[in-house]
């Protein structure tokens, strides 16, 4: 079983499955496991300056951002691949988002500590405490992301191996990835909060959830406040 | 026919002093020694705890009295705090980058990367106590410390890096240690006061809580008056009784 210490020390045997089409279920489910539990332990962290309440809800909900992102984006990614030149299979494109995810996970669960720290040393939720949130806010979205670049990487290193021409593997990889970021960002803001806000209660999801995209709230409400600003 | 021997570890330094000289020495034989289980991490973790003990209390000079214990005190929990809260990190992050890890070669990077530190922090003691006696300015003595823990950190990234590079990982490692900085402010933070105490204030302030930006700027507006109040002038010397005629230098010979 690819149990931590492989995922960290190298994936060559999933790998070498995953270019054969070997044991792709089971490298699949394993990776699964990975990702929610990492995932789980960050969320736990994420919530907590909200409290338990927000923890556990947070431990539930970033495992399924990442797992529903992929679910979400899989079908275009291996359409794309094939389309550009890259004969995978279904399960094949899996594994290999799916490893991208793992080792994201897990890199992230290892920050759990930096993260509580930083989260034990907010002052308390309160309008008063905006920049306090800012400031977490903020710290979580550089680690989730730096992270994920992590994951990116070992997703390229992995699609390097599968011997297609360069300039393939380099489309295909800014594909999968650009799909990846911008559904993920969506499915984030649906399922949000996770930091939670400092004028609303502790929710699992908003009641507006489903009204409006984040990305017409970036161009709506966030650049108009950036262009207003002197 | 010859077969080849792997090479026998390097000979473990002898006396408390040893480790550490063999550190600024040959760095990696204690990894070889972890390897083939004869390292000794407890003297390496004592030393790096007096090290950091040492150069806290030279910083408490900056305030004097009870402060040079307390700072003393809490300079090797800011060092073991932030490595005990960047250990997962350096793990995962180390191992993505290819590096193979046995328990004790883990714990002997880490030890000899806190050892490796706290014998910078001695060699820079001397400067750090120099400024912290003559600074007025809580900002300036905090400034210094920084400055010589950027240092310190940059110089112990030397003994760290060759270690994760001895274990097989490559690149991607350096990310690691400006995570430790960050995380070292913040505990800082956490464990505050620890150049300065206004007279009265607790020995921790972990219950007003505050990022160490906050903190940090505070600290930049405690004026020299109340970091350091101004010796009282010396009261006057008395004046000597005036002398009678005949009396004193000018007198008859």
């Amino acid at each position: 079983m690819i149990g931590l210490p492989r995922l960290l020390r190298g994936q060559d045997e999933l790998l070498a499955d995953a270019l054969v089409g070997r044991r792709l279920l089971r490298h699949w489910s394993e990776l699964c496991v990975a990702i929610a539990a990492g995932a789980a332990v960050y969320g736990s962290v994420l919530g907590w300056w909200h409290g338990p309440r927000l923890a556990a809800y947070d431990a539930l909900k970033l495992p399924v951002v990442l797992l529903l992102t992929s679910a979400l984006t899989v079908l275009f990614s291996w359409t794309a691949a094939r389309l550009l030149g890259l004969p995978l299979r279904l399960g094949q494109v899996a594994v290999l988002t799916f490893l991208a995810l793992a080792v994201g996970s897990v890199l992230l669960a290892s920050l759990a500590p930096v993260a509580w720290l930083f989260t034990l040393c907010a002052p308390e939720p309160s309008p008063a405490a905006r920049t306090a949130h800012n400031l977490l806010y903020l710290l979580h979205t550089a680690l989730v992301g730096g992270c994920g670049l992590a994951g990116t990487v070992a997703l390229w290193r992995a699609m390097v191996k599968l011997g297609a021409p360069r300039r393939t593997v380099r489309a295909v990889y800014i594909l999968w990835v650009a799909a990846y970021a911008l559904v993920g960002g969506e499915v984030a803001w649906i399922l949000r909060p996770f930091v939670g806000s400092v004028y609303e209660p502790v929710v699992f999801l908003r009641d507006d959830a489903l009204n409006g995209n984040v990305y017409e709230f970036i161009v709506t409400d966030i650049l108009p406040h950036l262009a207003s600003i002197d | 026919m010859d077969t080849e021997t792997p090479a026998p570890p390097p000979q473990p330094p002898h006396g408390f002093l040893g480790p550490f000289n063999e550190l600024l020495t040959e760095p990696l034989a204690l990894l070889e020694r972890a390897r083939a289980g004869t390292a000794r991490l407890a003297p390496l973790l004592l030393g790096a705890a007096l090290g950091a003990g040492l150069y806290g209390a030279a910083a408490g000079f900056f305030q004097g009295g009870e402060q040079i214990l307390v700072a003393g005190f809490k300079a090797p929990l800011i060092v073991g705090m932030t490595l005990l809260l960047c250990l997962p990190s350096l793990y995962v992050f180390s191992s993505l980058a290819g590096a193979r890890w046995s328990g004790r070669t883990f714990l002997a990077a880490v030890s000899g990367f806190a050892a490796t530190l706290a014998l910078l922090l001695l060699a820079l003691l001397p400067i750090g106590w120099l400024f912290s006696v003559s600074s007025r300015y809580l900002g300036s003595a905090v400034w210094l410390h920084l400055i010589l823990w950027t240092v310190a950190l940059l110089l112990g990234w030397r003994f760290l890096g060759r270690a994760l590079a001895a274990a097989g990982a490559h690149g991607g490692t350096v990310v690691w240690i400006f995570l430790f900085a960050l995380v070292s402010l913040q505990v800082t933070t956490f464990l505050r006061p620890v150049l300065w105490r206004p007279p009265g204030a607790p020995l921790f302030r972990a219950g007003e809580k505050m990022f160490f930006l906050e903190h940090f700027g505070r600290v930049f507006d405690v004026p020299a008056v109340d970091a350091k109040p101004e010796k009282p002038a010396k009261p006057a010397a008395p004046a000597k009784p005036a002398t009678k005629p005949g009396e004193g230098p000018g007198a008859a010979r």
